[in-house]
């Protein structure tokens, strides 16, 4: 005797089984009781009890909201100006840090960053248009900086001496991810003169 | 999982024009229901967390687009959807999925299997992409089209990812000897 596949069950379990699996099923036991494990299997799935996140992401996401709000205001010029600053905080703090980081390796990666925002300003991103899926991954990239720029923001907020090492490493990440954004940007966008 | 969420809309408005604490009372109105969709299908907790950073950012940006139009839960959830499945893709260029799973379903479903578990753990060993599938048609209420459109694959692959991923869940939580 031929019983019911779990398509056939999923589909009487939607209201869309076929004629044949419901005669069926209305007069096979051992389908009806598949059928009935597979709505108690479904009632399960939806009691199982609601996780809540273990810590509390908001600092995180506020940290990159406020870096996007400022870089919008900012836009893409001040950045020469913060990198500036940048450096000449490292001249200043540069004597509290350990031997081991290079206070010149963070203005180098510091410059970085903002010859490739400058190079992307000239770029003129607003301008140009690009596919769904280049514009999802530019997306999410700039989401990972913004991240990035939300950790900066808040490690700018404690001693830099304490956090040397991880500054160079974000500011390497983010340098790495704005040249992922510029080569997304450039090879894959096309410009319409807006 | 039901969810009735409801934000006013002033606060929505508020959201919209960049104000942080209406960006905060959203963020604390869905934090929750985002971290349990991410975390039932990605399982693990970081990658969780994660989605919730990278749906809440994706849903200030994208908020001046939200124009009223259905539940903003609806909408959130459809962002930490597209996130959770986005993170899938990553994961999967990483690790094979399929010999992962191939590899695990030898465990799983042969006789190294106890002979019940609970549907928690159960589920927890299907495949990433089988608990997207799972999670977002069975308790999310999505249809085969919006999954299949969410995942860029068809109505087929979704419809054979859950009727795969049932049958496993079955044998998983079969009783020995119980199976008809």
């Amino acid at each position: 005797m031929m019983h019911c596949t779990m398509d056939d069950l999923l589909a009487l379990q939607a209201n869309e089984g076929s004629v044949w699996a419901k005669r069926h099923a209305e007069t096979c036991p051992a389908c009806r009781a598949e059928l009935e494990a597979l709505y108690q299997r479904i009632a399960q799935l939806k009691a199982l009890p609601v996780r809540r996140p273990a810590r509390d992401r908001w600092p995180a996401v506020r940290g990159a909201i406020r870096a996007q709000q400022q870089r919008r205001r900012r836009r893409w010029g001040a950045w020469s100006i913060a990198a500036a600053a940048g450096v000449a905080a490292l001249l200043v703090f540069r004597p509290f840090w350990s031997g081991s980081v290079d206070a010149a390796e963070l203005a180098q990666v510091k410059q970085q960053s903002a010859t490739l925002e400058a190079e992307l300003q000239r770029y003129d991103p607003d301008s140009r248009v690009m596919s769904g899926r280049s514009a999802a991954l530019a997306a999410v990239l700039e989401d990972r900086i913004a991240v990035i720029d939300g950790e900066l923001a808040q490690l700018g907020a404690m001693a830099a001496q304490a956090h040397a090492a991880q500054l160079v490493k974000l500011w390497q990440q983010r340098v790495d991810l704005m040249q992922q954004l510029m080569s997304v940007r450039v090879t894959r966008a096309s410009y319409v003169g807006l | 999982m039901t969810i009735s969420l409801a934000v006013p809309d002033v606060v929505v408005a508020r959201a919209r024009s960049g104000d942080l604490e209406a960006l905060e009372a959203l963020y604390r109105a869905f934090e929750t229901p985002v971290h349990n969709l991410a975390l039932r299908i990605l399982r693990n907790p970081e990658d969780a967390e994660d989605v919730l950073q990278e749906t809440f950012l994706e849903v200030v940006r994208s908020i001046k687009q939200y124009r009223g139009e259905g539940h903003l839960w609806g909408w959130v959830r459809r962002i930490a959807a597209s996130k959770a499945l986005m993170r899938i893709r990553r994961n999967q260029v990483r690790a094979t999925e399929e010999l992962h799973e191939e590899a695990a379903g030898d465990s799983r479903l042969g006789g190294a299997v106890p002979a019940r578990i609970d549907l928690e753990r159960a589920f927890e060993q299907l495949s990433e992409t089988a608990r997207a599938v799972v999670w977002l048609h069975d308790v999310e209420g999505y249809t085969h089209e919006e999954i299949a459109e969410l995942m860029g694959k068809t109505v087929s692959f979704s419809k054979s990812q859950l009727a795969r991923a049932h049958t496993r869940l079955r044998r998983m939580l079969d009783h020995e000897g119980a199976v008809p």
